[in-house]
Order: structure tokens, then sequence, then C-alpha cells
């Protein structure tokens, strides 16, 4: 949670800095690359991608790739590349109700589900951080060779829209893995 | 910019310059406003448990809390209790400890009070978080350090390091109560520990369960590995007062085995948690806490299919040499006491499902789907399924 508000920040300042986006429909980042609306604007880290219409604290998309051996924050499970979508979608939950910044999450989907032809999870969840703001969230994972990758759709509750949603699907329909 | 920060790091160093001496403890007579202030930190600790309230983290099981506010009330006399009204409260949380506010709400981790062994220690703990509050450490200690952000700075930077405890402090935030979460300075811990001995033998309970607590809960941070707890991060560290508390139990020269311990009554009420915490070790991939403590759970609970549900779920989860075999044992034992659970039978299957044993994989979840048709994550049981066919046709 701390390491997702840094990457707000950075969002925030970066967009504070570029003012107005470059035609950044078209991105990579880490090993593979997605299509999002123009008027949506970037920040790239590594192995992070974050997208935004509205500011981060409205609504995010953020993709990121980790590798199976890097460690979680709150749970000492990690995710081993020989396990079923619903092991790593239980590595995530776990990983999240352990996070004591995240209060009263609700679990409202934990289905299988794939991200353009790569067999993963699909995750609803609606959560809290202090100060009560609520946020709910659409999470799609899954493993590829020795990353996992997830692609999410995050906003804060009452700013949730089918029309972010239908973005956020164009983005999974984007989204190809360029190397191994 | 460089004298902000030049200020903050003597501000840094008077902190842990205050915790570490040996002079005498701040006192509060003589201070004006002592009254004042004190009604700001209980008004700010009201605040903060509060939040805590509507955080989802509270471990809510009336009779447990009652037999709590029994025992608590067992260790102080009538007036101390009319002032503080104390209540224990029980926080979803399998990292060992225990902390106090100042208005006498204190606050026990589900993973410590999973891991005592009768009403003796959980005296012995309670005993030594009251004292914190009738001996007023919290209001203390600001009087000691004079300066509350000075204070709420080095908590944050000495906590941040447990990795435990960060998350809570962000929780609670920047306030004052946090002294309560990160325990106090040597003076305050060795008054507590030497206070709560006397409340709990006064009390009628063995003094020397509070020794056993300490050298119990050190094996177990030695053999898990664990990170220190707040606990017994505070200082003096845990040997430390494990020496001061031998100390104090040779002055106190009563007969030990003439106390009060109460393991079995201890263990009827506390049995729930005891499963319950060792589920939050299983999420927080803690798996050797986990399993002891649900094999804790199956000595007082012995035919408890949740329990040998929950051994093979953290078997199968551990995953190493010979895991997945045992869980299987688990498993089964679960099927047995109670053949209308569907759980147990999803978990078997996952292991065959891995083993590429298709006809078993396929009877075990075609079981947990006809116990359960509506079960949560029947889609992935579905797919399971149609995968068993697809892979038992082509071999």
């Amino acid at each position: 949670m701390k390491k997702l508000l840094c990457l707000i920040f950075l969002f925030m300042a970066s967009c504070a800095s570029l003012g107005q986006p470059v035609n950044p429909s078209k991105s990579g980042s880490g090993n593979f690359t997605l299509e999002y609306p123009e008027e949506w604007r970037k920040v790239t880290t590594g192995e992070y991608l974050m997208i935004t219409r509205d500011g981060a604290f409205s609504q995010y998309i953020l993709v990121q790739q980790r590798h199976v051996n890097r460690p979680f924050s709150h749970t000492k499970k990690s995710i081993d590349k020989g396990m079923l979508p619903q092991e790593a979608a239980q590595v995530i939950l776990d990983e999240m109700t352990s996070d004591r910044a995240i209060l009263n999450l609700q679990i409202l989907e934990n289905l299988p589900a794939a991200v353009n032809g790569y067999n993963g999870f699909r995750l609803v969840f609606t959560y809290q951080i202090k100060g009560g703001h609520k946020f709910k969230t659409l999470y799609y994972g899954f493993l590829q060779g020795e990353w996992f990758y997830s692609l999410r759709y995050n906003a804060a509750d009452s700013r949730y829209s089918d029309k972010d949603v239908e973005t956020f699907r164009q983005v999974l329909e984007s989204f190809k893995i360029t190397a191994a | 910019m460089n004298r902000i920060r030049y200020s903050l790091f003597l501000l840094l160093i008077s902190f842990f310059a205050a915790c570490c001496s040996t002079t005498p403890p701040p006192s509060l007579e003589g201070e004006l406003n002592v009254a004042e202030d004190e009604r700001r930190l209980w008004q700010r600790a009201a605040q903060e448990q509060a939040l805590l309230e509507g955080s989802g983290i509270i471990y809510r099981e009336p009779a447990l809390e009652a037999y709590l506010h029994q025992i608590a009330e067992k260790l102080q006399p009538l007036e101390v209790r009319e002032k503080y009204n104390f209540r224990i409260r029980l926080l979803r949380d399998p990292y060992l400890n225990a902390f106090a506010f100042p208005n006498g709400v204190i606050y026990l981790h589900t993973g410590i009070l999973s891991r005592l062994d009768n009403e003796a220690q959980l005296a012995a703990l309670l005993a030594h978080e009251m004292t914190h509050c009738t001996h007023r450490h919290a209001l203390r200690a600001f009087k000691g350090l004079k300066n509350e952000n000075n204070l709420v700075l080095s908590l944050k930077q000495t906590v941040a390091r447990i990795a435990s405890t960060g998350d809570l402090l962000n929780l609670f935030g920047n306030t004052a109560s946090m002294a309560a979460i990160n325990g106090y300075a040597q003076y305050f811990e060795t008054e507590a520990d030497l206070v709560g001995l006397q409340l709990m033998a006064r009390a009628g309970y063995d003094p020397g369960e509070a020794l056993r607590l300490f050298e119990h809960l050190k094996q177990e941070l030695e053999t898990e590995n664990l990170e220190e707890p707040f606990f017994f991060a505070t200082h003096p560290q845990l040997q430390k007062r494990i020496e001061n508390c031998k100390g104090f139990l040779a002055k106190l020269k009563q007969p030990a085995a003439q106390g009060i311990r109460n393991k079995e009554v201890f263990l009827d009420k506390t049995y729930q948690v005891i499963l319950y915490n060792a589920s939050l070790d299983l999420k927080a991939g803690r798996f050797r806490a986990a399993l002891r403590g649900a094999e804790k759970y199956l000595t007082i609970r012995k035919d408890d299919s949740k329990a040998y549900f929950l051994v093979g779920e953290i078997l199968r989860q551990r995953g190493e040499a010979e895991d997945e075999f045992r869980a299987k044992v688990f498993y089964e034992k679960a099927i047995a006491l109670d053949p209308s659970c569907p759980d147990p039978y999803k978990g078997i299957g996952l292991i065959y499902f891995k083993e590429g044993d298709w006809t078993l994989a396929k009877r075990s979840f075609e079981s947990s789907l006809a116990l359960s048709p509506h079960m949560r994550d029947r889609a992935y049981i579905q797919g399971y399924l149609l995968e068993c066919d697809k892979r038992g046709i082509a071999q």
C-alpha cells in the first residue's frame, strides 16, 4: 500500500511537470505492451505502469509484473510458478488481508479469468483506508513463466464507473507480453 | 532545510537518550497542567479507539470478552476500576503483542492470547498493561520528552524497523497514544513488570507464571525466528526482563505452587481464538506458527473437523517435502469427522489435480460441489472438472 501511495504521488508530480499528455496511446513497461485512450495519462517506473484520467485518487489502472521470487510485504507467502490461478489469487488476497493499511476488505468476486489469452483469475473487492475513504478494485492476475502479471482498475467507490471498466477491458484486450 | 534536519536529528537523539537513560523517570508532581494534558491524552485515545473499532480488525466474541474483563477486575481494587473503567479488546493480528491506551483500554492481539498457557499468564499480561495506565506512563513519557511531535517522530523511526508494527502505526496516525503501541522506556517497563507481579500475586495467581510467560514466548520467538513484537521489543529487552522478573519473584517469597493457574478454564474460554489465530498465521504465511496453533487447538478439541481441515490447508499451502501426503491424511480425517463439509474434499482434490491423478481429483471435486453447489469458488471447481475430463480422456 505504501508503494502504491508513492506511485500515486510520483504520478501526480509527473502530471504537474508534463502538462498535457503527448499522444501516449500505446505504451510498454518491463516486458509488456498495452494500449489505452489518449485522454488517460501515464507514469511508468520499471515494473509498474499506471494510467489515470482524472487523477490517481479518483481512478487509475495499474499494471505490474513481479518476479515469482520477489517477496510480498505483508504475507510471507510467495507466488510459485507452478501455482494454479486460484492459488495465486489466494496469495494476493492474503497479502491484502495481512496489510494493516487496508481496512474492511470485502471480496465480491473471485473467479477464473483470462487476460488476452493468458489464464489467470479475476477479483473484485472493496476496501477502506484510514480516514474512511472507500475504494473498489477490479483485479486480474496471471502467471507466465517466472513472472506474475497483475492489471487492476481501482477507483474511489463513488467514482467507479462502467465507462472506466470498459476502458480497462480495452486495456486488457490490448495487453501483450513482449519477452519471456 | 539543514537546520530543520539537524533539529530533527537532535530530537531523535533526545528520544533515544530518554529511553536508555538511567535517570529517574519524569514525575508529574508540581506540574500545573497535568489534568489538562491528561484530558487531551484521553481524548485522543478515545478518537483512535473509535478508528480501531470501525476498522474491521476487532475480534468479537462476547463470552471471551466477558471472561477477559472478569480477570481484569480481579486484578484491581474497586476505586482503581472506577477511575479507569478497564476494557479489554482483541485485535485480529497474529503477531505477539499487547498494548494499553492511557484511558484504560487494553488491546491484546489474538496472536499473544492464543499463545498463552493459562489464566495466570493472562493475568500477568493484563496486570502489566494495566500498570501502564494506572501509573500514567503515557503522560509521564510526554512530560519527559516535553515535545509531543518529537515523540511521535521518534516512535515512527523506531517502530518502522519492525515490519508488523509499521502498518499499525499508519492505522493509528500521528497521535499521542502511539506511545502505548511502541512500549515505554526502561523504567516504565520495569515498573509495569514489578507492579504487575504484585497485582497478580495479590489476586491469588501464581506469579511464577509471569516468568514462564516470558520464557515460553522467548523460546517461541527463537524457534520461529520471529521479529520481536512490541511487547518484548520494549526496553529492557526480553532477556533483561526475564532477569528482572526472577529478582522480583525472589523478593515476593510466595510459594508458587499455591497460586491459581486455571489452565482448563482458560483453554476452554480461548480455544476459538486459537483456531482463528492459526488461520491468520496461515494468511500471513507463518506456516510453522499456524501449525502450532492448530495443533494446540486439537489438544483442546480433539474431534473438530475444522481444525483437521486447517492443518491440511497449512500443509498443502506450505508444500514442503511430505507435506502433501500429510495434508491428505488431515483432509481425510476432517472428512471422516464431518462428511458434510465440502472444503476438505476440495483441498484433497487440488492435491490430486496437481499430481495429475485426474480420476481421484474429479471424484473429490464432484463431492465438494455436490455438498455445496453454490460454493464461492465453484467456477474454479467447474474448470478443474473440465480439465480432469480433458486430461483423463487424453490418457
